[in-house]
């Protein structure tokens, strides 16, 4: 375990020539080096350990990621990939110190085909401004995580990422076709491009997921979808949680493939509907929202088979939003009201943990159960807003950082709400990634074979480790000592 | 590694594809007796080819070094299926048209069509990243993979992913691995998702007089209000092949559009696309008519008209020209239009040179789009002078350290791929990177 102090033990000191080169490989402007400036980059969501980097770089260009990268290997320094830092898990957490470098300012469309269906963008472009450059055109940008308003196409590709309507379109590995990858040597090298499925390996598939450890994607190829014709958003209620997930594995087992099928419990209900003033019942035990989307002609049967299901377990469906496009107000609304969730916690509790498993779909109701037993045990609240119709939960614990006590006990009900998710057959991520904050549980799910295995495709990329060391696979080479993450309260 | 082994003159002890001969071939009952297998094989210096319904045995390049046969037939089983999850774990020898009897038994399917389904097994298809007509509105085996078992040749099993829909832990292994073919690890196990069987499905068989007419029709159909789950452009001697004894119209080129959904959804698609396609001549098949059509584009891939054949991956816009570019008295072509893949068997008789001249002006053809174009069989003695693979990659050094890394030994599938694309095609990779 990492103790609070060593952090700052283990401290790279850069020289001022490193600061020097990097400077003028970037521009002044594109460079931050007072630590009062660098304080927002000392973590990313997961709040939980913090380590400020020795400098914050911007590149412009795949050509100055480049650069920046040769100069990080010439001095010896560690660097970590940045997109708007919106990760859970602590990806970007800069341990030990050294550079990060910032995507945020490579934020253009590149190329945008509507006939052949892809889009090349540069990675700080943040995920919802492709969806909103095409707007009219009749595609779309799929994954839709719930932080698009924030985190960029790099972060996305780099974790994943998931979203309410991956459901059925898929998550951000289905929609990327291609990359341009700064290899931890310096060496730019493309993995696919805009024509599908390269003939030999995957290594586009291989990519997407690194977290930021086979080096910095400054440009992706990504798929475009076609819009849906026609959809009906349900705002479904129910007197209890397990109501609410009995219907989600109804609907799932009953064969229809929603386009989307979220879960709210009653404490995350009351924090939505005080900040958003959408009209969730307070008194509800859970609420649903479940989306069919697809042909106006075929939506009426399958909106009918999921009224049948819905009322078969004691629900209602409140709200019934029929739409041919995603604009309609009423339609903005509700998502707004959901992928804002996180944000409404604010109104509960000072600081929350949002956590995030799988489990098969059908054993959704016994790790929803669990979650209420493992809060009334250690007496906490926790509140549920998740990606139900994927098994993917997000149990918020809420906590106050200042009571030792309370963060100890928030930190323990996380491991054994993870536990259980494996034990079920689960993971113990299903989209924020493994970071730091989750590699302790790597051994659980993974054999020393798997896991020997993946670091060293780690160390074919990155066999100094200095690309964001000490991530997501624990062991391997690396520039720093070889140290498990801590769960410690914030410094 | 003991003794130099030679290659046997006989298939006593199997076929390895290339008319090359097998030492012998293993098969092993279970994932533990395989990786165990492998270990032991390889521990005698001889290579590993792995093999499930031994459809796809001539693809890549030629064995380059003798070895045994490791047959994933004997590992054929259901591991898990826990059907109102919507997903299945087995093992990689399973032949898809057995693990879709067992699907069917819950009206669900794995919506994959790859050719010859009956022989085809998991593991094979995943290796092969193989997929058909429906890959368009379904996916690939790389959309559909969830989790993946493979024997290393250091003889142990590695896992990556798991048996839940959504996961990130861990490196994506699964994709890794498919598409692999056979190079990386011994598939022996996977986690697939599965879907429910459509109520019911349609196909619009168009006749279309040239390259314009198609391309135009094309672009209608990119934005169509309609959704096709399928969308195959043949030339006319593949749609002469395909139709086979059904009676439909035929010109230079035929254009199918397929649709599954539930019926009502199925009647609208098939009004709007008469507005929105309007020849002269069309052919419409509904409902249980489609399976014998939809079959036989799938199993077109697989056919051995002449002595090669091809594939084509573009941008789809260039389909149309690209598929002009062939001559339909010497190719028969059939592409997955909305994907931009292309398929071609050569007709008749071709000498090496033609098709070399033939494959190289295609290569650049595609090239010039950042297309690939690849030879999926041709006779042994001409792999060595026609770049099988393609024109060189910047990805393929990437490529080869993630083949080193994974297959130290070089035991899995030697000669196959990038082991040995530099020596096979004689020529210089691009080295700017790695
Ligand atoms: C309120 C909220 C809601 C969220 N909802 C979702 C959700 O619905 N689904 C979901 O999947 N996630 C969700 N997340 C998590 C997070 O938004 C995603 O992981 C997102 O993809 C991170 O993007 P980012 O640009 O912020 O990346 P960062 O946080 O900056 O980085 C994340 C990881 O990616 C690496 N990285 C970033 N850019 C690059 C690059 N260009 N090249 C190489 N590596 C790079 C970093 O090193 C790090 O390991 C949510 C987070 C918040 C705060």
């Amino acid at each position: 375990m990492r103790s609070n102090g060593s952090v700052a033990e283990h401290r790279v000191l850069i020289p001022a020539r490193a600061v020097a080169e990097l400077t003028a490989a970037v521009g002044e402007e594109n460079v931050l080096s007072r630590a009062e400036e660098m304080l927002v980059y000392e973590c990313d969501g997961y709040l939980v350990e913090r380590s400020i980097p020795d400098l914050v770089v911007f590149p412009t260009s795949t050509a100055q990621a480049a650069e920046i990268v040769r100069i990080c290997n010439r001095h010896g320094l560690p660097f970590v990939p940045r997109g708007a830092g919106t990760s859970l898990a602590g990806g970007t957490l800069s341990i030990g110190g050294g550079v990060m470098v910032c995507l945020t300012r490579m934020k253009r469309i590149l190329e945008v085909s509507l006939r052949d269906r892809y889009a090349i963008v540069e990675t700080g472009l943040v995920n919802v401004f492709l969806t909103r450059s095409l707007g009219g055109t009749g595609f779309h940008y799929a994954p839709d995580p719930s932080s698009q308003g924030a985190c960029t196409i790099g972060g996305n590709v780099a974790t994943n990422s998931g979203g309410p309507h991956t459901l059925k379109y898929g998550v951000t590995v289905n929609h990327v076709r291609g990359t341009t990858l700064v290899m931890p040597d310096g060496n730019v090298v493309k993995t696919g491009g805009k024509v599908l499925d390269p003939p030999g390996y995957d290594l586009t598939g291989l990519v997407v997921g690194n977290e930021g450890t086979f080096g910095i994607v400054t440009e992706a190829v990504v798929n475009l979808t076609r819009d849906p014709e026609a959809g009906r958003t349900f705002l479904a209620v129910f007197d209890s949680v397990d109501a609410a997930t009995e219907t989600v594995s109804g609907i799932i087992a009953a064969g229809i493939v929603p386009a989307a099928l979220e879960m709210l419990d009653n404490l995350m209900i009351q924090a939505v509907e005080e900040a958003f003033r959408f009209g969730f019942p307070t008194e509800a035990g859970a609420v649903l929202i479940i989306e069919i989307d697809g042909l106006e002609a075929g939506l009426e049967r399958e909106a009918r088979a999921v009224a049948e299901i819905v009322s078969a377990r004691g629900g209602e469906i409140r709200r019934s939003i029929a739409w041919r496009t995603r604009k309609e107000p009423e339609y903005v609304a509700i998502w707004k009201s959901r992928k804002s969730a996180f944000g409404a916690i604010g109104r509960l509790s000072p600081t929350y943990c949002t956590q995030d498993g799988v489990v098969p779909r059908t054993k959704l109701p016994q790790i929803l159960r669990h979650i209420v037993d493992v809060g009334r045990r250690h007496n906490l609240r926790i509140a549920n807003v998740f990606h139900a119709g994927d098994g993917n939960i997000h149990p918020i614990l809420l906590f106050d950082e200042r009571n030792a006590d309370e963060v100890e006990r928030v930190m323990k009900a996380s491991h054994e709400i993870l536990d259980e998710c494996i034990a079920l057959g689960g993971s113990v991520t299903g989209e924020h990634g493994i970071g730091v904050e989750k590699m302790e549980f790597m051994p659980k799910l993974f054999s020393p074979a798997d896991l020997a295995a993946m670091l060293a495709i780690r160390d074919a990329f990155n066999p100094q480790g200095r690309c964001n060391p000490l991530k997501m696979i624990p062991g391997g080479a690396g520039c720093l000592e070889k140290t498990g993450p801590r769960r410690a309260a914030p410094a | 590694m003991s003794t130099e082994w030679s290659w046997p003159a006989s298939d006593a002890g199997g076929v390895l594809g290339d008319g090359r001969f097998a030492v012998a071939t293993d098969r092993p009952r279970t994932p533990e007796e395989l990786a165990e297998a492998v270990r032991a094989r390889a521990a005698e210096g001889l290579a590993i080819y792995p093999q499930g319904g031994c459809t796809a045995l001539d693809y890549g390049g030629v064995p380059s070094r003798p070895g045994v046969a490791m047959s994933t037939l004997g590992l054929d089983r259901v591991v898990d299926y826990p059907h109102a999850d919507m997903t299945i774990t087995v093992e990689a020898g399973m032949t898809l048209a057995a693990l879709s009897a067992v699907l069917a038994g819950q009206g669900q399917r794995l919506p994959l069509d790859p050719p010859e389904p009956e022989r085809a097994t998991i593991g094979g298809i995943l290796a092969t990243q193989a997929s058909g007509p429906r890959r368009f509105g379904l996916g690939r085996p790389r959309d559909l993979i969830i989790g993946v078992t493979f024997a290393s040749s250091r003889g142990e099993l590695i896992k990556g992913g798991g048996r839940v829909v959504k996961n990130v832990a861990g490196y994506d292994f699964p994709k890794l691995l498919t598409g692999s073919m056979g190079t990386l690890g011994v598939i022996v196990q996977a986690t697939l998702k599965v879907r429910p069987i459509p109520e019911t499905a349609a196909l619009v068989w168009t006749p279309l007089a040239d390259a314009g007419a198609v391309a135009s029709a094309l672009e209608r159909l990119n934005v169509s209000l309609t959704r096709p789950v399928a969308l195959e452009l043949l030339s006319e001697p593949a749609a002469r092949e395909i139709a086979g004894s059904i009676d439909l119209p035929i010109d230079r080129y035929v254009l199918v559009a397929g649709f599954e959904d539930n019926p009502d959804s199925i009647a609208w698609q098939l009004e709007q696309i008469r507005l929105e396609l309007d020849p002269n001549d069309r052919a419409e098949i509904q409902g249980q008519d489609c399976e014998p059509l939809w079959r036989a584009l799938a199993d077109f891939q697989a056919s051995r008209i002449g002595p090669f054949s091809i594939q084509a991956n573009l941008c789809p816009h260039s389909v149309p020209g690209f598929l002009d570019q062939l001559d339909p008295a010497r190719m028969s072509a059939r592409a997955h239009a909305g994907d931009g893949i292309v398929h071609a068997h050569a007709i008749g008789d071709w000498s090496f040179e033609e098709t070399a001249a033939a494959v190289s002006r295609l290569q650049q053809l595609a090239a010039a789009e950042e297309g690939y174009l690849i030879v999926t069989r041709c006779p042994t003695d001409w792999k060595s002078r026609i770049s099988v693979w393609g024109l060189p990659r910047a990805d393929w050094p990437l490529a080869r350290k993630v083949k080193a890394t994974l297959d130290p030994l070089h035991a899995l599938n030697p000669g196959r791929f990038v082991d040995s694309i530099e020596t096979t095609a004689g020529m210089q990779t691009q080295s700017a990177s790695l």
